[in-house]
């Protein structure tokens, strides 16, 4: 079964037809094995409507308000061959890959020229009900370019599934940088597929930091390469996943030149029958000497039916390397809630303190305070009892 | 205040107190010395309500109450305070959260209103001042990366801010230099009063030189097996566990 036939069917082409005969992915497809399927396959998906906005905005598979700012060029629709290539793997992966291909409503090129400093806010609108809309974005930093690339998602209440999808190729020259912070707090009924794609050049740096608490079902695929000499890269994630929710990151970072360094750091707090799966990879090739990676992936358990399923990866064939991994799961902590209950917090106060704690890792790395104070305010609802720390927050942290 | 009976207690099948029997009242300050393993430390915890243990016989009365049926949380509103032997690190949740989320939570149950932040951090800055601590610690995630004698001042300032009628200090003096173990003494001198009882769990008698204990009690394998005033520290300091026991 798969919910984009009908969609599928009328569209003419080779990517169409080819993606109607994959079909969508099946269990027996290791990177999809954790995915639960059943709402995309039953629900018959039909091209979202775009919304109007005022802001930068996707909506519909559609980009509208494109920003005009200094140093930013819309450029045009053609893709280098590179860029070519990447969509080319990111669709050649599985069927899932293949519909989005087929189904791509729109392509936004932008390029952040030399020297620039640019901060780009795209705001994803909620598709309707049983809608779904795909898009591409294709970043190209010029050589020392900035981008701080701020993705959020509107919550409107959708009663039924919706789908948005986008896919996004990032290439930075020599000595860019790239603060990309994603926050997505989707409507309850949301599927949001991510396609992080990203190439750093000499001396770039890119830095995301990811924030999942939304949707029903969220994938995000990161894929970075460290292509240059001294590139960095550094991922931070936090998932918060409750009721039926399902939240899955498979993040690879691959270290194709030598002195190139990399971290990541990914959380997940699981309550109710919610699930998460994070696929934390790290390649260092036999050539890339002199790296250094450090990996940390910490699972939360709120209760007895949540699950993660947790993958880190670490592959190195180079010998001069430093590379450190950690990967933990468990509940809170017995000690840290008993020396917290004998200070007088109730027990449920007590779970909430640990519980931001863990969250607050991440989230208090987000360096732009504008972005961190509403990511620290929806932490806050999203915790059982947050309402006493952000009572203190807000008498202590003036 | 604090009536002890007949107190067993064990981990799996390894029994760790073996009848233990203390009355502490009010604005008496008691010393337990002993030796390694001797079941101080797991004293101090069952009386704050660790559930590591399990008590196999006996009572313990507090203030007319079992205190054995409360949550840890409910002997903290009745006013049982444990300072850690091993203060616990926080990470992520600042100092000053803590504090006055402990300070509020206690009011409230003994009645009193919430301290607004103007009269909290007045109140608290005069017993960090007490303690020699630099508000900076106010601002610092909960003993993350604090020295050990950081994380008992912390504790012995969280002490002083919940005035609590019982305080139970499980090695409080251990991993202190000369001068922190001065302010850390002193910081439980001020709180002394005809109120507030003091169990304090010690290896060594320099805490209790300057905190002069009005007795001091001998465990060793899970009994008490002296009692006296504070010159038994000092003939323990000459004589040692070993000479206390042959004798």
């Amino acid at each position: 079964m798969n919910g984009f036939s009908a969609w599928l069917e009328g569209i003419e082409g080779v990517s169409a037809h080819e993606a109607l005969m994959v079909g969508l992915p099946t269990k027996r497809v290791e990177s999809w094995k954790y995915v639960p399927t059943r709402s995309l396959t039953r629900t018959s998906w039909q091209p979202a409507t775009p919304k109007t906005t005022e802001r930068f905005a996707l909506t519909g598979g559609r980009f509208s308000n494109i920003p005009d700012v200094g140093g930013l060029e819309v450029a045009d629709e053609q893709l280098t061959p590179k860029e070519q290539k990447r969509l080319e793997e990111i669709s050649e992966e599985h069927g899932f890959g293949l519909t989005q291909a087929a189904l791509d409503h729109s392509r936004l090129i932008l390029t952040i020229q030399e020297t620039a400093s640019v901060r780009i806010n795209l705001d994803h609108l909620a598709n309707e009900a049983s809608s779904a809309g795909f898009a591409t974005l294709i970043l190209r930093l010029e050589a020392g370019a900035e981008l701080t690339f701020v993705e959020q998602f509107e919550a409107t209440v959708v009663e039924k599934s919706n789908l948005s999808s986008l896919r996004c190729i990032i290439t930075l020259s020599r000595d860019a940088s790239v603060t990309h912070i994603r926050f997505q707090a989707a409507n309850a009924t949301a599927h949001i597929f991510s396609n992080t794609n990203v190439t750093c050049g000499e001396n770039a740096s890119y830095r995301l930091q990811t924030i999942e608490f939304g949707a029903k079902l969220a994938r995000n695929d990161i894929n970075i390469a460290l292509a240059g000499r001294k590139a960095s890269a550094s991922v931070n994630g936090l998932a918060i996943t409750k009721g039926s929710q399902y939240h899955d990151t498979h993040l690879t970072i691959d270290h194709v030149t030598g002195d190139t360094r990399s971290e990541m750091s990914l959380r997940n707090m699981v309550d109710g029958k919610g699930e998460a799966t994070t696929n934390g990879r790290v390649l260092i090739r036999k050539d890339s000497q002199r790296s250094a990676t450090e990996q940390s992936i910490a699972n939360l358990l709120l209760s007895e039916s949540a699950r993660v399923n947790p993958k880190p990866e670490l592959e190195i064939y180079a010998d001069d390397v430093t590379a450190s991994h950690g990967c933990t799961v468990g509940s809170l902590n017995k000690t840290e809630l008993f020396y917290l209950k004998t200070r007088g917090l109730s027990e449920a106060d007590a779970r909430a303190f640990l519980q931001y704690a863990f969250a607050e890792k991440i989230v208090g790395e987000i360096q732009h305070p504008d972005i961190r104070d509403l990511v620290e305010t929806q932490l806050l609802g999203e915790l059982q009892y947050g309402e006493l720390i952000g009572e203190l927050k807000e008498s202590v942290d003036v | 205040m604090l009536i002890i009976q007949n107190l067993h207690a064990r981990v799996g099948d390894k029994p760790l107190l073996k009848g233990i029997n203390l009355n502490i009242n009010q604005g008496e300050v008691h010393a337990i010395m002993g030796p390694n393993g001797s079941g101080k430390s797991t004293l101090a915890s069952i009386l704050a309500g660790r559930d590591d243990y399990e008590v196999t016989d006996g009572k313990v009365i507090y203030m007319g109450q079992d205190l054995l049926e409360l949550e840890p949380e409910e002997r903290a509103w009745a006013g049982v305070f444990l300072s850690f032997q091993y203060p616990v690190e926080i990470p992520g949740v600042k100092n000053i959260y803590l504090l006055k989320a402990a300070v509020n939570a206690i009011r409230e149950r003994r009645g009193l209103s919430e301290l607004k932040a103007s009269d909290f951090l007045k109140f608290v800055r005069e017993k960090l001042k007490v303690m020699q601590m630099d508000e900076a610690f106010l601002h610092r995630n909960v003993n993350e990366g604090f020295s050990g004698g950081e994380k008992k001042r912390n504790e012995i300032l969280q002490m002083q801010l919940l005035e609590p009628t019982l305080a139970l200090l499980d090695e409080t003096d251990s991993g202190l230099d000369v001068d922190a173990l001065r302010v850390v003494g002193e910081g439980i001198n001020c709180m002394r009063s005809p109120e507030r009882s003091v169990l304090l769990v010690t290896h060594y008698k320099r805490l209790l030189d300057i905190v002069k204990p009005d007795f001091v009690h001998v465990l060793t394998n899970g009994e008490i097996k002296l009692s006296g005033d504070h010159t038994l520290a000092e003939k323990l300091e000459l004589e040692g566990y070993e000479g206390i026991e042959a004798a």
